[in-house]
Protein backbone atom coordinates (compact mmCIF):
# COMPACT_ATOMS: atom_id res chain seq x y z
CA UNK A 1 0.00 0.00 0.00
CA UNK A 2 2.91 2.43 0.49
CA UNK A 3 6.64 2.81 -0.14
CA UNK A 4 8.94 0.29 2.03
CA UNK A 5 12.14 0.76 3.06
CA UNK A 6 14.68 -2.01 4.00
CA UNK A 7 15.81 -1.74 8.13
CA UNK A 8 17.12 -4.81 8.06
CA UNK A 9 19.23 -7.43 5.36
CA UNK A 10 18.31 -10.99 5.35
CA UNK A 11 21.71 -11.68 7.67
CA UNK A 12 20.43 -9.28 9.86
CA UNK A 13 17.31 -11.11 10.18
CA UNK A 14 18.67 -14.85 10.51
CA UNK A 15 21.32 -14.01 12.95
CA UNK A 16 18.83 -12.26 14.88
CA UNK A 17 16.67 -15.39 14.59
CA UNK A 18 19.69 -18.06 15.90
CA UNK A 19 20.80 -15.37 18.99
CA UNK A 20 17.14 -14.89 19.99
CA UNK A 21 15.91 -18.65 20.06
CA UNK A 22 19.16 -19.77 21.39
CA UNK A 23 19.38 -16.92 23.92
CA UNK A 24 15.61 -18.54 24.97
CA UNK A 25 16.39 -22.41 24.62
CA UNK A 26 20.02 -21.50 27.13
CA UNK A 27 17.54 -19.07 29.85
CA UNK A 28 14.50 -22.23 30.00
CA UNK A 29 17.94 -24.42 30.58
CA UNK A 30 19.27 -22.14 32.91
CA UNK A 31 16.30 -21.68 35.31
CA UNK A 32 16.20 -25.48 35.05
CA UNK A 33 19.73 -25.99 36.42
CA UNK A 34 19.08 -22.26 38.57
CA UNK A 35 16.41 -24.03 40.47
CA UNK A 36 17.05 -28.09 39.74
CA UNK A 37 14.36 -28.51 37.82
CA UNK A 38 12.65 -31.95 37.01
CA UNK A 39 10.24 -31.14 34.68
CA UNK A 40 12.97 -29.11 32.67
CA UNK A 41 15.14 -31.64 32.35
CA UNK A 42 13.07 -33.72 31.13
CA UNK A 43 12.00 -31.81 28.30
CA UNK A 44 15.50 -31.76 27.08
CA UNK A 45 16.19 -35.47 27.39
CA UNK A 46 17.41 -35.31 30.88
CA UNK A 47 19.67 -32.96 32.97
CA UNK A 48 22.39 -35.05 30.74
CA UNK A 49 21.32 -34.04 27.96
CA UNK A 50 20.32 -30.26 29.10
CA UNK A 51 24.07 -30.11 30.17
CA UNK A 52 25.00 -30.66 26.56
CA UNK A 53 22.42 -28.68 24.99
CA UNK A 54 22.94 -25.67 26.93
CA UNK A 55 26.96 -25.98 26.45
CA UNK A 56 26.68 -25.93 22.95
CA UNK A 57 24.10 -23.59 22.70
CA UNK A 58 26.20 -21.56 23.85
CA UNK A 59 28.71 -21.71 21.39
CA UNK A 60 25.25 -20.82 18.56
CA UNK A 61 25.08 -18.06 20.61
CA UNK A 62 28.17 -16.39 21.07
CA UNK A 63 28.95 -16.83 17.17
CA UNK A 64 25.32 -15.08 16.47
CA UNK A 65 26.68 -12.61 19.27
CA UNK A 66 29.96 -11.90 17.61
CA UNK A 67 27.98 -11.52 14.43
CA UNK A 68 25.66 -9.32 14.93
CA UNK A 69 28.67 -6.82 16.34
CA UNK A 70 28.85 -6.29 12.03
CA UNK A 71 24.81 -5.55 12.28
CA UNK A 72 24.18 -3.14 14.75
CA UNK A 73 27.75 -2.11 17.18
CA UNK A 74 28.50 1.29 14.84
CA UNK A 75 24.59 2.47 14.80
CA UNK A 76 24.73 1.98 18.80
CA UNK A 77 27.77 3.40 19.50
CA UNK A 78 26.36 6.90 17.61
CA UNK A 79 25.57 9.58 19.76
CA UNK A 80 24.47 13.11 20.16
CA UNK A 81 22.28 15.44 21.81
CA UNK A 82 18.90 13.78 20.99
CA UNK A 83 19.80 10.71 22.80
CA UNK A 84 19.91 12.73 25.74
CA UNK A 85 16.38 14.17 24.94
CA UNK A 86 15.15 10.71 24.66
CA UNK A 87 16.42 9.81 28.11
CA UNK A 88 14.74 12.72 29.23
CA UNK A 89 11.27 12.01 28.11
CA UNK A 90 12.17 8.23 28.86
CA UNK A 91 11.52 7.59 24.97
CA UNK A 92 8.04 8.58 25.38
CA UNK A 93 6.88 5.42 26.89
CA UNK A 94 5.43 7.08 29.75
CA UNK A 95 2.66 9.36 27.80
CA UNK A 96 -0.08 8.14 25.72
CA UNK A 97 0.83 11.20 23.37
CA UNK A 98 4.80 11.69 23.03
CA UNK A 99 6.64 13.97 21.65
CA UNK A 100 9.68 11.98 21.26
CA UNK A 101 12.92 13.85 19.90
CA UNK A 102 14.35 12.53 15.94
CA UNK A 103 16.06 9.15 16.10
CA UNK A 104 18.70 7.43 13.86
CA UNK A 105 18.51 4.30 12.91
CA UNK A 106 18.11 3.05 16.11
CA UNK A 107 16.77 5.06 19.20
CA UNK A 108 18.53 5.82 22.40
CA UNK A 109 16.90 2.74 24.14
CA UNK A 110 17.94 0.13 21.35
CA UNK A 111 21.26 1.02 21.55
CA UNK A 112 21.49 1.18 25.07
CA UNK A 113 19.86 -2.66 24.85
CA UNK A 114 22.50 -3.82 22.15
CA UNK A 115 25.42 -2.20 24.16
CA UNK A 116 24.18 -4.06 27.63
CA UNK A 117 23.31 -7.12 25.22
CA UNK A 118 26.87 -7.22 23.93
CA UNK A 119 28.73 -6.70 27.34
CA UNK A 120 26.38 -9.01 29.41
CA UNK A 121 26.28 -11.63 26.67
CA UNK A 122 30.36 -11.60 26.69
CA UNK A 123 30.33 -11.99 29.96
CA UNK A 124 28.03 -15.00 30.02
CA UNK A 125 29.47 -16.45 27.50
CA UNK A 126 32.69 -16.19 28.59
CA UNK A 127 32.32 -17.75 32.28
CA UNK A 128 30.47 -20.31 30.79
CA UNK A 129 32.83 -21.40 28.66
CA UNK A 130 34.83 -21.52 31.64
CA UNK A 131 32.78 -23.32 33.72
CA UNK A 132 32.54 -25.60 31.04
CA UNK A 133 36.26 -26.14 30.06
CA UNK A 134 38.16 -25.78 33.35
CA UNK A 135 35.79 -27.69 35.50
CA UNK A 136 37.69 -28.27 39.01
CA UNK A 137 39.48 -25.15 39.20
CA UNK A 138 38.51 -23.65 42.31
CA UNK A 139 39.26 -20.21 41.57
CA UNK A 140 38.11 -19.52 37.80
CA UNK A 141 34.97 -21.79 38.37
CA UNK A 142 33.88 -19.39 41.44
CA UNK A 143 34.25 -16.53 39.95
CA UNK A 144 32.59 -17.48 36.39
CA UNK A 145 29.84 -18.65 37.99
CA UNK A 146 28.88 -15.54 40.24
CA UNK A 147 29.43 -13.43 36.70
CA UNK A 148 27.52 -16.18 35.00
CA UNK A 149 24.48 -15.72 37.49
CA UNK A 150 25.09 -11.93 37.45
CA UNK A 151 24.83 -11.69 33.75
CA UNK A 152 21.97 -13.95 33.81
CA UNK A 153 19.78 -11.78 36.37
CA UNK A 154 20.38 -8.51 34.09
CA UNK A 155 19.67 -10.49 30.79
CA UNK A 156 16.37 -11.79 32.01
CA UNK A 157 15.25 -8.39 33.19
CA UNK A 158 16.81 -6.65 29.81
CA UNK A 159 15.46 -9.51 27.43
CA UNK A 160 11.82 -9.54 28.08
CA UNK A 161 11.50 -5.83 28.05
CA UNK A 162 13.41 -5.76 24.70
CA UNK A 163 10.93 -8.96 23.20
CA UNK A 164 7.91 -6.72 24.54
CA UNK A 165 8.80 -3.07 23.18
CA UNK A 166 9.81 -4.90 19.68
CA UNK A 167 6.63 -6.30 19.73
CA UNK A 168 3.45 -4.95 20.79
CA UNK A 169 4.40 -1.88 22.68
CA UNK A 170 5.09 -0.49 19.29
CA UNK A 171 3.11 -2.18 16.32
CA UNK A 172 5.12 -2.40 13.75
CA UNK A 173 8.05 -3.24 14.55
CA UNK A 174 8.04 -6.71 14.70
CA UNK A 175 7.99 -6.92 11.23
CA UNK A 176 11.39 -6.11 10.74
CA UNK A 177 12.01 -9.56 11.78
CA UNK A 178 10.14 -11.23 9.22
CA UNK A 179 10.50 -9.11 6.13
CA UNK A 180 13.15 -6.31 6.68
CA UNK A 181 11.14 -3.81 6.14
CA UNK A 182 8.91 -0.95 7.04
CA UNK A 183 6.59 1.82 5.59
CA UNK A 184 8.57 4.76 4.28
CA UNK A 185 5.95 6.95 6.62
CA UNK A 186 6.46 4.82 9.56
CA UNK A 187 10.32 5.12 9.00
CA UNK A 188 10.46 8.58 8.86
CA UNK A 189 8.67 9.32 11.76
CA UNK A 190 10.19 6.70 13.78
CA UNK A 191 13.90 7.18 12.23
CA UNK A 192 13.83 10.44 10.74
CA UNK A 193 17.44 11.38 11.16
CA UNK A 194 17.73 7.77 9.23
CA UNK A 195 15.57 8.50 6.42
CA UNK A 196 17.53 11.40 5.82
CA UNK A 197 20.88 9.90 5.57
CA UNK A 198 19.64 7.40 2.86
CA UNK A 199 18.19 10.24 1.00
CA UNK A 200 21.27 12.10 1.10
CA UNK A 201 22.73 9.12 -0.01
CA UNK A 202 21.21 8.53 -3.25
CA UNK B 1 14.98 -39.78 63.05
CA UNK B 2 17.61 -38.07 64.92
CA UNK B 3 20.85 -36.94 62.89
CA UNK B 4 23.54 -39.53 62.62
CA UNK B 5 27.14 -38.34 63.57
CA UNK B 6 30.74 -39.73 63.45
CA UNK B 7 32.96 -38.76 66.15
CA UNK B 8 36.84 -38.70 65.58
CA UNK B 9 39.10 -38.80 68.11
CA UNK B 10 42.33 -38.66 66.87
CA UNK B 11 44.28 -39.38 70.34
CA UNK B 12 42.91 -42.51 70.31
CA UNK B 13 44.09 -43.42 66.87
CA UNK B 14 46.52 -46.13 66.15
CA UNK B 15 46.79 -45.17 62.25
CA UNK B 16 46.20 -48.99 61.44
CA UNK B 17 43.79 -47.87 58.57
CA UNK B 18 41.68 -50.76 59.36
CA UNK B 19 38.63 -47.69 58.04
CA UNK B 20 40.25 -47.62 55.01
CA UNK B 21 40.09 -51.28 54.37
CA UNK B 22 36.81 -51.49 55.53
CA UNK B 23 35.74 -49.00 53.45
CA UNK B 24 36.88 -50.09 50.53
CA UNK B 25 35.67 -53.75 51.65
CA UNK B 26 31.97 -52.81 52.09
CA UNK B 27 31.91 -50.18 48.97
CA UNK B 28 33.66 -52.40 47.12
CA UNK B 29 36.33 -50.25 46.17
CA UNK B 30 39.45 -51.40 44.38
CA UNK B 31 42.83 -50.95 45.39
CA UNK B 32 45.19 -48.75 43.85
CA UNK B 33 48.50 -47.98 43.03
CA UNK B 34 50.29 -45.60 45.61
CA UNK B 35 53.70 -43.66 46.45
CA UNK B 36 56.03 -43.78 49.13
CA UNK B 37 56.03 -39.63 49.16
CA UNK B 38 58.43 -40.39 52.95
CA UNK B 39 55.23 -40.09 55.04
CA UNK B 40 53.10 -42.93 56.47
CA UNK B 41 50.36 -41.24 54.87
CA UNK B 42 48.82 -43.67 52.41
CA UNK B 43 47.30 -43.10 49.74
CA UNK B 44 48.59 -39.75 49.78
CA UNK B 45 45.27 -38.22 48.62
CA UNK B 46 41.79 -38.71 48.19
CA UNK B 47 40.77 -40.01 45.27
CA UNK B 48 37.14 -41.41 43.38
CA UNK B 49 37.98 -45.47 45.01
CA UNK B 50 39.51 -43.98 47.98
CA UNK B 51 36.53 -42.26 50.25
CA UNK B 52 38.17 -41.74 53.85
CA UNK B 53 42.23 -41.94 54.72
CA UNK B 54 44.18 -41.01 57.62
CA UNK B 55 46.43 -37.95 57.67
CA UNK B 56 49.50 -38.74 59.15
CA UNK B 57 50.52 -35.44 60.53
CA UNK B 58 54.18 -35.10 62.73
CA UNK B 59 54.27 -32.62 65.36
CA UNK B 60 58.14 -32.86 67.20
CA UNK B 61 58.64 -30.40 69.91
CA UNK B 62 61.56 -30.37 72.08
CA UNK B 63 59.29 -31.42 74.87
CA UNK B 64 57.57 -34.30 72.56
CA UNK B 65 60.12 -34.93 70.11
CA UNK B 66 57.65 -37.96 68.38
CA UNK B 67 54.48 -36.71 68.60
CA UNK B 68 51.67 -38.01 65.77
CA UNK B 69 48.47 -37.19 65.10
CA UNK B 70 46.52 -39.79 63.30
CA UNK B 71 43.33 -37.65 61.86
CA UNK B 72 40.55 -39.64 59.87
CA UNK B 73 39.62 -37.78 57.00
CA UNK B 74 36.20 -37.82 54.66
CA UNK B 75 33.44 -35.85 53.46
CA UNK B 76 32.18 -34.17 56.61
CA UNK B 77 28.49 -34.36 55.75
CA UNK B 78 27.38 -30.82 56.21
CA UNK B 79 23.95 -29.85 57.30
CA UNK B 80 24.46 -26.47 55.09
CA UNK B 81 26.26 -28.29 52.35
CA UNK B 82 28.40 -26.17 49.90
CA UNK B 83 28.00 -28.80 47.02
CA UNK B 84 24.56 -29.29 47.11
CA UNK B 85 23.90 -25.55 47.36
CA UNK B 86 26.02 -25.11 44.02
CA UNK B 87 25.21 -28.53 42.47
CA UNK B 88 22.42 -28.34 39.12
CA UNK B 89 21.42 -31.57 38.39
CA UNK B 90 17.95 -32.65 40.21
CA UNK B 91 18.74 -35.90 42.44
CA UNK B 92 22.53 -35.89 42.26
CA UNK B 93 23.10 -35.35 45.89
CA UNK B 94 20.57 -35.30 48.21
CA UNK B 95 20.42 -35.49 51.87
CA UNK B 96 18.85 -38.69 53.48
CA UNK B 97 16.75 -38.82 56.80
CA UNK B 98 19.78 -39.90 59.06
CA UNK B 99 21.24 -36.14 57.75
CA UNK B 100 23.93 -38.03 55.32
CA UNK B 101 24.80 -36.14 51.97
CA UNK B 102 24.82 -39.05 49.59
CA UNK B 103 25.08 -39.08 45.69
CA UNK B 104 23.43 -40.56 42.89
CA UNK B 105 26.04 -40.89 39.52
CA UNK B 106 23.24 -41.25 37.35
CA UNK B 107 21.82 -37.90 37.95
CA UNK B 108 25.46 -36.69 38.01
CA UNK B 109 26.05 -34.25 34.71
CA UNK B 110 29.76 -34.13 35.26
CA UNK B 111 30.12 -30.13 35.99
CA UNK B 112 32.34 -30.87 38.94
CA UNK B 113 30.72 -27.15 40.85
CA UNK B 114 30.90 -29.26 43.46
CA UNK B 115 34.43 -29.14 43.88
CA UNK B 116 33.87 -25.39 43.73
CA UNK B 117 31.72 -25.15 46.82
CA UNK B 118 33.14 -27.82 48.70
CA UNK B 119 35.51 -26.35 52.02
CA UNK B 120 36.96 -29.19 52.89
CA UNK B 121 38.37 -30.06 49.15
CA UNK B 122 36.40 -33.55 49.66
CA UNK B 123 34.75 -34.72 46.41
CA UNK B 124 36.88 -36.46 43.52
CA UNK B 125 35.60 -37.62 39.78
CA UNK B 126 36.11 -41.02 38.64
CA UNK B 127 37.12 -42.21 35.13
CA UNK B 128 33.05 -42.17 33.94
CA UNK B 129 33.26 -38.42 34.88
CA UNK B 130 30.85 -38.88 38.09
CA UNK B 131 30.94 -37.93 41.50
CA UNK B 132 32.73 -40.06 44.14
CA UNK B 133 32.75 -39.52 47.75
CA UNK B 134 32.01 -40.81 50.81
CA UNK B 135 28.21 -41.43 51.49
CA UNK B 136 28.42 -42.77 55.63
CA UNK B 137 27.83 -46.19 54.34
CA UNK B 138 23.96 -44.77 53.29
CA UNK B 139 22.86 -48.39 53.19
CA UNK B 140 24.25 -49.62 56.10
CA UNK B 141 23.27 -46.38 58.03
CA UNK B 142 19.53 -47.37 56.98
CA UNK B 143 19.49 -50.76 58.18
CA UNK B 144 20.81 -49.59 61.81
CA UNK B 145 24.39 -50.73 61.41
CA UNK B 146 27.44 -48.52 61.52
CA UNK B 147 29.72 -47.09 58.75
CA UNK B 148 32.14 -49.76 57.84
CA UNK B 149 34.92 -47.26 59.44
CA UNK B 150 33.62 -46.91 62.63
CA UNK B 151 32.47 -50.69 63.03
CA UNK B 152 36.03 -51.68 62.37
CA UNK B 153 38.07 -49.21 64.37
CA UNK B 154 39.76 -51.12 67.00
CA UNK B 155 40.76 -48.27 69.31
CA UNK B 156 37.08 -45.82 69.43
CA UNK B 157 38.55 -43.85 67.71
CA UNK B 158 35.96 -43.52 65.53
CA UNK B 159 32.30 -43.70 66.94
CA UNK B 160 29.14 -43.59 65.66
CA UNK B 161 25.69 -42.75 67.01
CA UNK B 162 22.91 -40.38 67.31
CA UNK B 163 24.28 -36.56 66.98
CA UNK B 164 22.96 -34.84 70.27
CA UNK B 165 24.36 -38.28 72.11
CA UNK B 166 27.85 -38.05 70.45
CA UNK B 167 28.15 -34.37 71.63
CA UNK B 168 26.82 -35.36 75.27
CA UNK B 169 29.21 -38.03 75.92
CA UNK B 170 32.27 -35.64 74.51
CA UNK B 171 31.62 -33.15 76.79
CA UNK B 172 30.95 -35.44 79.59
CA UNK B 173 34.90 -36.58 79.15
CA UNK B 174 35.76 -33.01 79.03
CA UNK B 175 35.50 -31.83 75.29
CA UNK B 176 34.10 -28.74 75.74
CA UNK B 177 33.55 -27.89 72.01
CA UNK B 178 34.06 -30.03 69.36
CA UNK B 179 35.25 -29.27 65.93
CA UNK B 180 32.23 -29.39 63.25
CA UNK B 181 29.72 -28.93 66.46
CA UNK B 182 28.17 -25.27 64.82
CA UNK B 183 29.95 -25.20 61.69
CA UNK B 184 27.94 -25.27 58.11
CA UNK B 185 25.03 -25.62 60.21
CA UNK B 186 26.41 -28.66 61.96
CA UNK B 187 29.03 -31.17 60.45
CA UNK B 188 27.87 -34.83 60.44
CA UNK B 189 31.81 -35.89 61.54
CA UNK B 190 32.78 -34.37 64.58
CA UNK B 191 36.29 -34.07 65.66
CA UNK B 192 37.50 -33.86 69.39
CA UNK B 193 40.35 -32.03 69.16
CA UNK B 194 42.93 -31.76 72.14
CA UNK B 195 44.52 -28.72 70.13
CA UNK B 196 44.35 -25.90 67.46
CA UNK B 197 41.91 -27.57 64.21
CA UNK B 198 45.03 -26.18 62.36
CA UNK B 199 47.56 -28.46 63.57
CA UNK B 200 45.46 -31.59 62.54
CA UNK B 201 44.81 -29.97 58.85
CA UNK B 202 41.69 -28.79 59.22
CA UNK B 203 40.09 -25.00 59.14
CA UNK B 204 39.27 -22.86 62.08
CA UNK B 205 36.93 -21.66 60.48
CA UNK B 206 34.96 -23.70 57.33
CA UNK B 207 33.11 -22.06 55.26
CA UNK B 208 31.03 -22.20 51.78
CA UNK B 209 32.51 -19.81 49.00
CA UNK B 210 30.95 -16.18 49.86
CA UNK B 211 30.27 -15.83 46.09
CA UNK B 212 27.94 -19.14 46.15
CA UNK B 213 25.51 -18.03 49.12
CA UNK B 214 25.77 -14.49 47.63
CA UNK B 215 24.43 -16.57 44.62
CA UNK B 216 22.53 -18.05 46.91
CA UNK B 217 20.46 -15.65 48.97
CA UNK B 218 20.37 -12.94 46.55
CA UNK B 219 20.65 -13.70 42.65
CA UNK B 220 18.76 -16.67 42.62
CA UNK B 221 15.44 -14.67 43.92
CA UNK B 222 16.54 -12.17 41.48
CA UNK B 223 15.99 -13.96 38.65
CA UNK B 224 12.66 -14.59 39.00
CA UNK B 225 11.80 -11.41 40.74
CA UNK B 226 13.75 -9.68 38.02
CA UNK B 227 11.88 -11.31 35.13
CA UNK B 228 8.59 -11.69 36.96
CA UNK B 229 8.72 -7.61 37.76
CA UNK B 230 9.37 -6.98 34.02
CA UNK B 231 6.52 -8.96 32.43
CA UNK B 232 4.08 -7.39 34.86
CA UNK B 233 5.89 -3.82 34.38
CA UNK B 234 5.25 -4.57 30.56
CA UNK B 235 1.63 -5.72 31.09
CA UNK B 236 0.60 -2.88 33.44
CA UNK B 237 2.27 -0.15 30.61
CA UNK B 238 0.48 -1.82 28.17
CA UNK B 239 -2.94 -1.49 30.15
CA UNK B 240 -1.72 2.35 31.33
CA UNK B 241 -0.07 3.64 28.76
CA UNK B 242 -1.07 1.34 25.93
CA UNK B 243 1.02 0.95 22.18
CA UNK B 244 3.04 3.44 20.85
CA UNK B 245 0.96 4.12 17.55
CA UNK B 246 1.39 5.65 14.39
CA UNK B 247 -2.44 6.69 14.05
CA UNK B 248 -1.96 8.00 10.78
CA UNK B 249 0.05 5.60 8.70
Amino acid sequence: MSEMVRKASTFEILNHWVLAISCILLAISGYGFLFKIEGIAAVFGGANMMKDIHNYLGIVFSVSLFLSIFNWLKDALTFDADDIKWIACAGGYLSKHPKIPPMGKLNTGQKFYYIALLVFGTAIAVSGFIIWLLPGNKTYVLWSHLIHNISFVVLMIAVPVHIYLATIANPGTFRIMIYGTVPYKWAAKRHPKWIQELSHGK
Amino acid sequence: MAKKALLITPELCIGCRACQVACKSWNQLPAEKTQNKGSYENPGDLTPTLYNKIRFVEVPSEKDPIRWLFVSQRCMHCEDAGCMKICPSPGALYKTKDGIVSFNQDKCIGCKLCIAGCPFDIPRYNQKNKISKCNFCEDRVANNQPPACAKTCPTGSITYGDRDALIANAQKVGYQKLYGQMDLGGLGVLYAFKDAPKLYGLNENPRIPESIVFWNNVLKPLSYIGLGGVVAASILHYLVIGPHKEEEV
